[in-house]
């Protein structure tokens, strides 16, 4: 069924008006309805609309490329090949890629519809949409089977629905343009399948009534919407994003009962070069307060906040230490699975060896690095680079030299002194210098303390004491942040620089590299040495933890590692999509296809018609009597008496000849008949003196006729 | 296992009554109303990045409008139909309905749907065709593809009921494509009204059960020679009516004990004292076996639907002829039936066709047994198989050794390899492969 009079018109005008594209909808909307004033029609063969629709379809996916490799808003078509902000656009959000595409759906599929509208036809066959159709047909026709019918159809009220859809897709303003609009091409379209059982006064009460229940839904939906999405989203964002490192502070698992479960799923991999063993520690953060009612570390001083690393000018090497000798290298992928408060891209903080300088091959929008060494990185989901490190100078500040309360390097909560006073007096930890007071503690760890991951009740406290407290004194079984906070605090107190610093201990290898999962998380202790100005790790949690973590493996560990592979790979291709020359290799293959096509639609016909003229030139060559002269004869006399269709040529000359005028005529006309008959349908054809006489008397003829000036 | 195809056998009358209320409740218009719906539903979610959801929100207010407007549709009808007795498979079956409003009131702008009888079937039945489906396709070959709609019976067309008067008369020209053979019922008819935008319909239903027999699918067949020769018919005359040489007196002879009385000469017993008979010519004429396959477990085997039509198409031939027609086929029991020559013309013989229901609880013996119990009266048989497998060939090789004339017909999948003729081979003229989707061509060629 065809669309009422103007309908695609308005409906054009309306989605250019909508979607900011008004001159092309304009133009669509002129060029669509103008077909109702010009006569003139294209006789489209089946082929010729396939490929039409093939150009559609193909342009769609072109488009599609496009609006998902770059996130501009439709129309913006210049953005794509602009190196660091194409990438940035190809990996940003896919919900404006989505309505950017869909946007442009109208303009993807007008040549189609305008085909069929100037098409004499005014359907188009499935067999051109449908590929399936077509294959089945082929089949059927390739097998002999009878082939099945398929019916034609009328596009302009699925075209009509794409507009109207597309029209929708725009950013709600709190406009009502679109609801009004709306409604009348709605009502519109509708307007011909209305019942003729009801009067026109019921119909339009009923669409009334109609449009007042849309317009009170259309806000009642909106409050709703509004109400769904106020409610805790904090709760809602923390179920869909998961745990990240949080840079300003890290929330302990202290003083929590029952086992700490941390899943083996894998959130780091790492590749050393040329065989090298891949460094101990990947630290994200280092905090500097604790907060022992909290039992929550912080990273210090708000006041110094992130601090912005200026890529160099190929924009995937950044310099975290200038000047800096790194000798190793380790290629690191993790995922961001922050987001930024900001632009909404994902961010988070890179794993980084101890001692990085330098990273390189780093696709991130974004990189900054705060005084406690962590280094935040903005940009698509998975992130792969070279981090270059080496021993020395890390990028942490060093230490201030007061021992103020201030200076959070050197502050103990009071309430967790006494303990740390008790265990260095009973244990005697304070050496001669620094070097054997940072052995005795590590020996005091290792000696008297166990590694769990259980905190049972029987650990509680009866009185006020503070979990660091009862670990030191009493359980002395505990998991890393119970080592690590512990170490700090006791380091301070014999006036020893010391950090808590969090990340992940690499050990385990998987293929040619290394993986870390997320039980692999880790806390330790980062502890400044005074001779060589540098921060070092210290870690006093006892060797055993990896034993007992790897004891945690479920069973389906190795099938949960090979989707993490998958999804790994999958994420990678994504990155080399937006970070290599793919989607422009993609797009331009795509862009001489399209001509292509676009050439065989403008010119496929006119060369058809050439070719049909070069075999009726063939034709006339070679078919028997077609070069007979009486034809001549046939056309001139056609012009007085003219010969209807279908008239058999005796009968016609019959019939002329009752016309006084060509009395004269009679004999040789009849005579001129019975040869070119001969010519025309004999086997034996004429002989040469017969096709002479054949032509000298169509002469003769032909000057007689040309005489007669009216019969 | 069966307790999952089991809620599978739910899922499917679940959907099937869905889809089958939604294209009757729903007019075009309104399934495109739903479809847009359904779309602007999901797409509308986010109303920040899309307005979508004030479409979504007028097409509910307009399909709530619809649905509400069809609490108000009171009428009374009577509807009476000139049904024909046959249609055929495949062919357009077109019959007036006449309708009658009982009300007082004028009734514009109604449609007729026909009521046609739950084709569903029962779980055993659909079990035993999804697993048939599932030996003939194969999962992930692309080549075959699941037949859509294997247990519709036929196809109606909505009717336009003209406008009707207060307590006036019309008639409605209602079109049915019956899809397979078999009995077609009607338990009644549905007037449909639209509301005011056209895009949902309140029903009236009323009961009304009527049945036509829809026939098998046949096919032109050239002029065939069937194999085999005149044979001597014991039932003689009786079966022969009044065609061919059926009465013909040879010579009188002494009575013989087991002689028929009527055929007593008894002129000639006054004249020489003795009881002396008539003798007439032996009763010779065609007769041919046409022996039907019927053996496979899929209740809806389109295999023994082209073989049923192949039947069909030779049963319409051979009877037009002079000759007797057996008709062997094992359903659930074994069959035979005969016609021509006076005893039954070709619609009785479609009749049975079009209700010969599938064998899956018998072997192909059943058939033998019956086949060589009736192969001392028969010319020839045609033999249709639906397999060409060992069974198959051995009854073929047993039916030459008997040296009745086979013509064998192997009704095969489409693109299946084409079988060896076996046994036959030494007569490739009387054994044919007709592939299913091209048996039309393939009968139309035979020469």
């Amino acid at each position: 069924m065809k669309t009422p009079p103007f309908l695609l018109g308005a409906t054009l005008l309306f989605w250019g008006w909508q979607s900011d594209l008004l001159v092309a909808g304009a133009i669509m909307a002129v060029i669509l309805e103008s077909a109702r004033f010009v006569s003139v029609r294209w006789d489209f063969s089946e082929t010729e609309i396939r490929r039409i629709w093939n150009f559609c379809t193909l342009l769609s996916f072109t488009m599609a490329v496009y609006a998902f490799t770059s996130s501009e808003e439709g129309g913006n078509f210049m953005g794509l090949f602009q190196g660091a902000a194409a990438f940035h656009n190809a990996t940003v959000t896919t919900v404006r890629t989505a309505t950017a595409f869909l946007r442009w759906l109208p303009l993807i599929f007008f040549l189609g519809v305008a085909a069929q509208v100037f098409s004499v036809r005014d359907t188009m066959p499935l067999t051109a949409v449908s590929l399936w159709l077509r294959r089945r047909r082929n089949r059927e026709i390739k097998s002999g089977k009878k082939i099945t019918p398929v019916r034609d159809v009328n596009i302009t009220y699925p075209y009509f629905m794409v507009c109207l859809f597309s029209a929708g897709i725009h950013a709600n303003e709190g406009s009502e343009s679109f609801f009004w609009g709306q409604c009348v091409l709605i009502i519109w379209a509708l307007a011909p399948f209305r019942s003729r059982r009801f009067g026109a006064g019921a119909w339009a009460l009923a669409v009334a009534v109609a449009v007042g229940i849309a317009f009170l839904s259309q806000r009642g939906v909106r409050e709703l919407q509004r109400a769904i999405e106020g409610y805790n989203a904090q709760w809602m964002a923390r179920f869909f994003h998961g745990p990240t490192t949080d840079p300003k502070q890290s929330m302990t698992a202290m003083g929590q009962i029952g086992r700490l479960k941390l899943s083996g799923k894998i959130v780091i991999r790492l590749w050393t070069e040329n065989g090298e063993s891949p460094p101990t520690y990947l630290r994200e953060a280092s905090y500097r307060g604790y907060n022992g009612a909290r039992r929550s570390w912080f990273a210090g001083n708000p006041q110094r906040d992130f601090e912005s690393v200026i890529a160099e000018t190929n924009q995937t090497t950044f310099v975290l230490l200038p000047g800096k000798t790194n000798n190793a290298s380790a290629k690191i992928a993790c995922y961001l699975i922050g987001r930024s408060s900001e632009s909404g891209n994902p961010s988070g903080l890179l794993p980084l060896p101890t001692g990085s300088g330098r990273l390189e091959n780093l696709n991130a929008y974004g990189l900054q690095k705060n005084p406690e060494g962590a280094v935040l990185a903005e940009g698509p989901g998975l992130v792969i680079f070279d981090a270059l490190y080496g021993p020395g100078a890390t990028i942490d500040s060093p230490p201030e030299n007061n021992f103020s309360t201030t200076n959070f390097d050197f502050s103990v909560p009071t309430n967790e002194i006494p303990a740390l006073d008790r265990v260095i007096s009973e244990n005697q930890l304070l050496g001669r210098n620094e070097q054997q007071t940072l052995q005795n503690v590590y020996g005091f760890f290792q000696g008297k303390f166990t590694y769990s991951l259980w905190q049972g009740r029987d650990k509680l406290s009866r009185s006020n004491e503070t979990a660091l407290t009862r670990f030191l004194l009493f359980s002395r079984s505990g998991h890393c942040e119970y080592f690590a906070t512990a170490t700090v605090l006791l380091l301070r107190e014999l006036k020893i620089p010391a950090r808590y610093a969090v990340g992940y201990a690499v050990h385990e290898k998987s293929g040619k590299g290394y993986v870390a999962r997320q039980r692999d998380a880790h806390s330790w202790c980062l502890v400044w040495n005074e001779k060589t100005k540098i921060w070092e790790d210290f870690d006093t949690t006892p060797g055993s933890w990896i034993e007992m973590e790897g004891k945690r493996a479920s069973l389906w560990e190795r099938f949960s590692d090979f989707l993490s592979w998958i999804g790994f790979e999958i994420s990678k291709l994504k990155i080399l999509w937006g970070q290599g020359k793919l989607r422009e290799y993609i797009f331009w293959s795509l862009i001489p296809i399209l001509i292509f096509l676009l050439y065989q639609i403008i010119f496929g016909q006119g060369r058809k018609r050439r070719q049909m003229r070069q075999n009726k030139n063939a034709e006339v060559f070679f078919w028997p009597g077609l070069d007979s002269e009486f034809y001549e004869l046939e056309k001139k006399l056609a012009k007085h008496i003219p010969r209807q269709p279908g008239e058999p040529l005796s009968n016609w000359i019959e019939r002329a000849l009752t016309h006084t005028a060509l009395t004269d005529l009679r004999t040789p006309l009849n005579e001129l008949l019975r040869l070119h008959y001969r010519h025309r349908f004999d086997p034996a054809g004429l002989d040469a003196q017969e096709r002479k006489h054949l032509t000298s008397e169509v002469r003769n003829c032909l000057a007689k006729v040309s005489r007669l000036s009216k019969l | 296992m069966n307790s999952i195809f089991k809620l599978f056998y739910r899922v499917y009358r679940t959907g099937t009554v869905l889809l089958h209320w939604s294209r009757r409740r729903f007019t075009p218009a309104g399934l495109c109303v739903v479809g847009g719906f359904i779309v602007t539903s999901s797409v509308g979610a986010d109303i920040e990045n899309t307005v979508i959801y004030q479409t979504f929100t007028l097409l509910s207010g307009l399909l709530i409008l619809a649905a509400a407007f069809s609490w108000f549709f009171r009428g009374k009808f009577s509807i009476t139909r000139s049904l024909p007795r046959f249609g055929t498979a495949g062919q357009p079956l077109r019959y007036r309905v006449a309708v009658k409003n009982l009300t007082a009131r004028p009734q514009n702008g109604l449609a007729l749907l026909e009521n046609l009888h739950d084709p569903r079937p029962a779980f055993q039945e659909w079990l035993a065709f999804q697993n048939a489906e599932a030996r003939r396709t194969p999962s992930f070959r692309v080549g075959k593809r699941r037949r859509s709609h294997p247990f519709r019976l036929a196809t109606v067309k909505d009717a336009a009921v003209p406008p009707l008067p207060p307590r006036g008369e019309a008639e409605a020209h209602v079109e049915l494509l019956p899809l397979r053979r078999g009995i077609l019922r009607f338990t009644g008819a549905t007037f449909a009204r639209p509301d005011p935008f056209g895009l949902f319909r309140s029903f009236v239903t009323l009961t009304a059960m009527q049945t036509v027999l829809i026939l098998p699918k046949r096919y032109p067949l050239p002029p065939i020679a069937l194999p085999g020769a005149m044979k001597y018919q014991e039932g003689g005359v009786a079966l022969a009516a009044n065609i061919g040489r059926s009465e013909e007196f040879v010579s009188l002879r002494d009575y013989r004990r087991g002689d028929p009385v009527r055929h007593i000469h008894w002129r000639s017993w006054a004249k020489t004292g003795k009881p002396i008979v008539k003798e007439f010519e032996d009763e010779f004429f065609v007769r041919h076996a046409l022996v039907l396959d019927t053996f496979t477990d899929d209740p809806r085997s389109e295999l023994l639907e082209e073989a049923v039509s192949v039947a069909a198409s030779f049963a319409c031939t051979v009877l037009t002829q002079e000759s007797l027609l057996d008709l062997l086929f094992v359903g659930a029991q074994s069959y035979c039936f005969t016609a021509g020559r006076g005893l039954g013309q070709a619609d009785r013989m479609l009749e049975i066709l079009a209700s010969v229901r599938p064998c899956g609880d018998k072997s192909f013996q059943t058939l033998e047994n019956l086949v060589l119990k009736h192969v001392a009266v028969v010319s020839g048989c045609v033999c249709i198989f639906m397999d060409w497998d060992e069974a198959r060939q051995n009854f073929v090789k047993k039916l030459r050794a008997l040296d009745v004339p086979v013509l064998v017909l192997v009704v095969t999948e489409f693109g299946e390899k084409i079988p060896d003729a076996g046994p036959m081979r030494d007569e490739p003229e009387n054994f044919k492969v007709l592939e299913m989707g091209r048996i039309e061509e393939q009968l139309a060629r035979w020469k």
